[in-house]
């Protein structure tokens, strides 16, 4: 079976086409690294995403902080992860890579702040 | 709740808020009652800006003297309430024999109606005037300038209120009852007991003329479309241009209108529709505004295009008709006591609005003596605006007031103080686009891209709004759906 | 009104004015000031949550904000003047810079000015869609300061005009965040944005792109409440007849970014209408002597790893300038199968790097510098698309004269 595939590892974007037997790959190409191989393989096992979104921050200068994972998860824990990350909020002053959420859903990835938040009275973290 | 007046206007647009100026000058105590949430909801937000001389209307009619009478006064008016104005001249351009025929009659027609400064000209003037418009020849009506219709309205209403009117917002008129000495109106939930009621509903003029008890009236909204240019072409327009009108379609033909803000404005269209608040911009006349406009301004071109909107007008003379109907003010005592009846109030309702206002008193003295209010204050002031200033004089206004110092609008060089003058005034603004007109904030080129949310904070904190009780406009022009995540 | 000398004025302490300033300050300039009318530094990249930054530059894939913060942070760490709440109100062509601050009017006589000021978004009003004027309609970027800055939602049934990359983002934006993005129309017959962002924000949510259709009416007397959307034929007009009704309440407007550049025109310097930037030569110096121009004020950039390296290069420039050295840059540069063509002129005597866009999508072209008739420098592309902005390398020792350049696209 052959597939084609946009790579979203970098900006290149690089179109893959791949072919797969038994859910094994068995050949790769139109990807300008290694990782693209790597992406296509995962893709065809279990797709990975990293995601960005907010929480909350109380007694801050801004009312939201924006947050990232550490690494990907399962594409189709996307909404649970994401409900899980909404329900905390967090409390200024907050500081740049603190870890929001261990452990996001037992899937071994932290969910972290992506930028420092002041409180208001002008503490920082 | 219950609330008692002696007279009661019904519209706080141009006219409505006019009436309400004049008549606070004496000892009345005056509501209007206004169906948007906010001033400039209807018509008097939605035009040419124009001080028109008085050529286009009959003579004879209340349109011609009124709006003779209106031009000739605005000098005063404009400086009493603070009201930006130029009296820029107008030419009225033609290419043909038969073109130059129809100018020659409307300028005997406007000297006929007592409008000044009339003047046949020709290529080279025109040049000299506007050096971007193409004509062979020209009608210039020297008395024609141009106003904000935003802060002539905001004026008469703001000077209105300072002098006692009671202004009541997202308060439509609902029903009117009458018994031997008073009026009874249902509008907002409220009950309103009056002596007296003025119709000054613009669009919705001949329902409430109906529910007055004097029938027969019928507006035929009329949709006029409107693009607005890039201020950077303001420079080559000084004054307004038009071409020569055709009597038929009933309007003025397709304008070039410089704003006193430096922008310029093409149209208006023509065109009769069914919803009386149908302010679509539509595709086809896009394309005709776009066609015709480069006839006479051949640097025309979309690049410039800022936004299109639309304004409707109340005519009272139909699409089968054609042609114009005067102005209606009048008592109808047999069947309606005590009322003041103004129905096709449109152009020019906005130059004619004091002469107007002051027939309606004339109309009410003719029954009742009005006693005048020693405390009326004509004058109505906005805060010093930043962008006009030399450095020194914007170093000072920062020095006095900080906010001065903080731009909000970045495309117009709006501050924070005037953005929160406009959340404050005696009539504050209590939606983004109230923000918009009393201040001028995301009139720009980036239409609010920058501003905008700005704007939502400053509105949310100084009215204690919430984000989904916000409105852009109207009612019911809800901006957000709450928080993204509530805290 | 008393100006105060600075050696180097810079507006826009986004990705362009930090890059610029730790630039400068690493080639050990000191006399440098930053004007940023926000309330903290990092432009455009404070808002921009996603991933996707940095990848060339730190080998690492950040957000916005991680990868201003690399930027911010340090120019705090090392005392750089940065200027917050200041928004610059003139320019003349003499540098003289005025900003408007709560704490007064500044004024700077500047020996160099640097223009960071950035993009804004193309309008609503500009594009004239027919039909009513309800709330609901907002450009992409707005919406996201909306969304990531503000914790304001802005609708629930989302149809999105433009597939850019800013509308793709803010179409997997909305859609964590709760609401249905029903789909995104492009008037074009490719897609405006990166293929991987079609792929991890269109087709990762079911999210329908739908390529040379176009919104040919804007209904809802109040709220927004449907869109009409047309099929396009190949000169982009509206196909009669098939128009559909898409019932939503929000419009998201992802229809080009147009570069800030009311300054540079207020200090008479030119601009090229092409791009909506100034015209520059080769060390990023506008038509007026000192003033230079780098970022997406200049030319709208695709990836900020660029941006910065674009905002170093000028920075190296500024310096030269200010000691003297400037070489003249006599030879024009125009494009010819592409477009956006920058910079406009070079020296012919130094090594440069000339960026273009193609004019429609494109596999296996050749990019060509071509003076006197002759190839003196070119590329093959395996791929090659309006999106996304393309580099050719002139080395000094190709120039055969200094008569004009033309750089040329074409199919292989």
């Amino acid at each position: 079976m052959t597939r084609t595939f946009t790579c979203i590892l970098c900006p290149n974007g690089c179109e893959i086409t791949a072919s797969a037997e038994g859910g094994g790959l068995t050949g790769c190409e139109g990807n300008r690294c290694p990782r693209g191989r790597e992406y296509v393989r995962q893709e065809l096992t279990c797709p990975m995403r990293n995601i960005a979104t907010s929480v909350t921050v109380h007694g801050g200068t801004l009312p939201l902080c924006s947050v990232r994972l550490t690494g990907p998860i399962p594409k189709e824990e996307i909404f649970r992860a994401v409900s899980a990350i909404h329900a905390v909020s967090l409390e200024a002053p907050v500081r740049r890579g603190q870890t929001v959420l261990r452990n996001l859903l037992g899937l071994g990835v932290d969910v972290i702040a992506t930028r420092a938040v002041l409180a208001s009275d002008g503490r920082d973290g | 709740m219950n609330r008692r007046f002696d007279l009661v206007i019904i519209g706080a647009g141009v006219i409505g808020s006019a009436i309400a100026r004049e008549l606070s000058r004496y000892r009345l105590k005056i509501g209007v009652l206004e169906r948007g949430p906010d001033l400039l909801g209807g018509t008097s937000a939605r035009n040419s800006g124009v001080l028109h001389a008085g050529f286009n209307n009959e003579p004879g009619s209340k349109m011609a003297r009124f709006c003779v009478e209106g031009n000739r006064a605005f000098d005063r008016i404009a400086a009493e309430l603070d009201v930006p104005y130029k009296r820029t001249g107008k030419l009225i351009v033609g290419f043909t024999a038969d073109d130059y025929d129809r100018l020659l009659a409307l300028k005997a027609r406007g000297e006929q109606n007592g409008a000044p400064g009339f003047e046949m000209v020709g290529r080279e003037r025109i040049r000299e005037l506007a050096p971007a418009v193409e004509g062979e020849f020209a009608l210039y009506s020297g008395s024609t300038g141009i106003l904000s219709p935003f802060q002539y309205t905001l004026g008469l209403a703001e000077n209105a209120a300072k002098n006692g009117a009671e202004f009541f917002f997202s308060h439509p008129v609902t029903e009117i009852t009458r018994t031997k000495d008073s009026w009874l109106l249902a509008a907002g939930g409220e009950q309103f007991e009056t002596r007296w009621v003025v119709n000054a509903a613009g669009l919705f003029a001949d329902r409430i003329s109906d529910m007055l008890g004097i029938p027969g009236y019928e507006i035929y909204p009329c949709r006029g479309e409107y693009f607005l240019l890039d201020p950077r072409l303001g420079p080559m327009l000084p004054l307004p241009a038009y071409p020569v009108p055709n009597y038929k379609t009933g309007g003025l033909g397709i304008h070039l209108t410089p704003t006193v803000d430096g922008n310029i404005m093409v149209g208006p269209s023509n065109e009769y529709i069914d919803g009386r608040e149908d302010y679509a911009v539509t595709q086809k006349v896009m394309d005709l505004l776009i066609a015709d406009g480069s006839r006479i301004f051949p640097h025309l071109k979309r690049e410039f295009f800022i936004r299109n909107f639309s304004g409707i007008r109340p005519k009272l003379s139909g699409k089968k008709t054609g042609g114009y109907h005067d102005f209606v003010i009048e008592r109808r005592d047999d069947l309606a006591p005590r009322a003041v009846n103004l129905v096709g109030i449109e152009s020019p309702g906005l130059t004619a609005a004091l002469p107007i206002a002051h027939e309606v008193i004339r109309l009410i003295r003719e029954i009742e003596p009005l006693e005048q209010n020693p405390f009326f204050d004509p004058i109505r002031r906005r805060i010093p605006s930043f962008r006009d200033k030399t450095p020194e004089q914007q170093a000072e206004l920062i020095r006095q007031n900080p906010d001065y110092g903080e731009i909000i609008c970045r495309c117009e060089t709006i501050t924070k103080a005037e953005v929160l003058a406009a959340l404050r005034s005696p009539l504050p603004a209590r939606t983004l686009t109230g923000v918009k007109y009393r201040c001028r904030a995301m009139m720009g080129r980036c239409q609010g891209g920058y501003c905008q949310t700005r704007l939502a904070d400053l509105l949310m904190a100084e009215t204690g709004l919430s984000r989904e009780e916000l409105l852009y406009s109207r009612e019911g022009s809800w901006l957000f759906i709450g928080e993204v995540h509530p805290q | 009104m008393k100006a105060v000398e600075k050696k180097i004025v810079i507006i826009g302490a986004g990705p362009t004015g930090l890059a610029a300033a730790l630039r400068l300050y690493d080639r050990g300039e000191r006399d440098i000031v930053l004007l940023e009318r926000e309330r903290e530094p990092g432009g455009i990249l404070r808002q921009c949550i996603h991933d996707g930054f940095g990848l060339t530059r730190f080998g690492e894939t950040l957000s916005g904000p991680e990868y201003a913060a690399r930027f911010t942070e340090r120019a705090a760490g090392l005392g750089l003047e940065i200027v917050t709440g200041a928004t610059v109100i003139g320019l003349t062509s003499g540098r003289v810079v005025t900003a408007a601050t709560r704490e007064g009017l500044r004024v700077y006589r500047a020996q160099a000015v640097i223009l960071a000021m950035g993009c804004r978004e193309r309008t609503r009003g500009a594009l004239s869609i027919p039909g009513r004027r309800p709330s609901g309609v907002f450009t992409a970027g707005v919406a996201q300061t909306y969304m990531n800055l503000k914790n304001t939602m802005v609708g629930r049934e989302a149809v999105i005009l433009g597939s850019g990359d800013i509308g793709m983002i803010m179409a997997r934006r909305l859609t964590l965040e709760g609401a249905h993005v029903k789909a995104v129309f492009e008037i074009q017959p490719y897609p405006s944005g990166l293929p991987r962002n079609i792929e991890q924000c269109l087709n990762d949510y079911g999210i329908p792109l739908y390529l040379s259709h176009t919104v040919t009416q804007i209904n809802g007397d109040s709220r927004l409440s449907s869109v009409v959307v047309s099929e396009v034929d190949g000169a982009r007009r509206p196909i009669p007849g098939t128009e559909r009704e898409i019932p939503c309440d929000t419009l998201i407007l992802s229809v080009g970014l147009i570069p800030e550049n009311e300054l540079t025109r207020m200090a008479g310097a030119q601009i090229d209408p092409g791009t909506a930037g100034a015209v520059v030569d080769e060390h990023y110096q506008t038509s007026i002597p000192g003033i230079f121009s780098a970022g997406n004020v200049l030319h709208v950039h695709d990836l900020v790893d660029f941006v910065s390296l674009e905002a170093e290069a000028l920075a190296d420039s500024v310096l030269e300038f200010c000691s003297g050295s400037l070489r003249g840059c006599p030879i024009e540069v125009s494009g010819e199968g592409c477009g956006h063509v920058i910079p406009q002129t070079v020296s012919g005597k130094a090594d440069v790097t000339v960026s273009f866009r193609p004019r429609r999508p494109m596999r296996g072209c050749i990019v060509s510098a071509v003076q006197d008739g002759k190839r003196i420098a070119s590329k093959r592309l395996p791929r090659a698309n309006p999106a996304e902005m393309e580099r050719l390398s002139i080395p000094a020792a190709a120039f055969l004269s200094q008569s004009p350049i033309k750089v040329v696209l074409q199919d292989d």
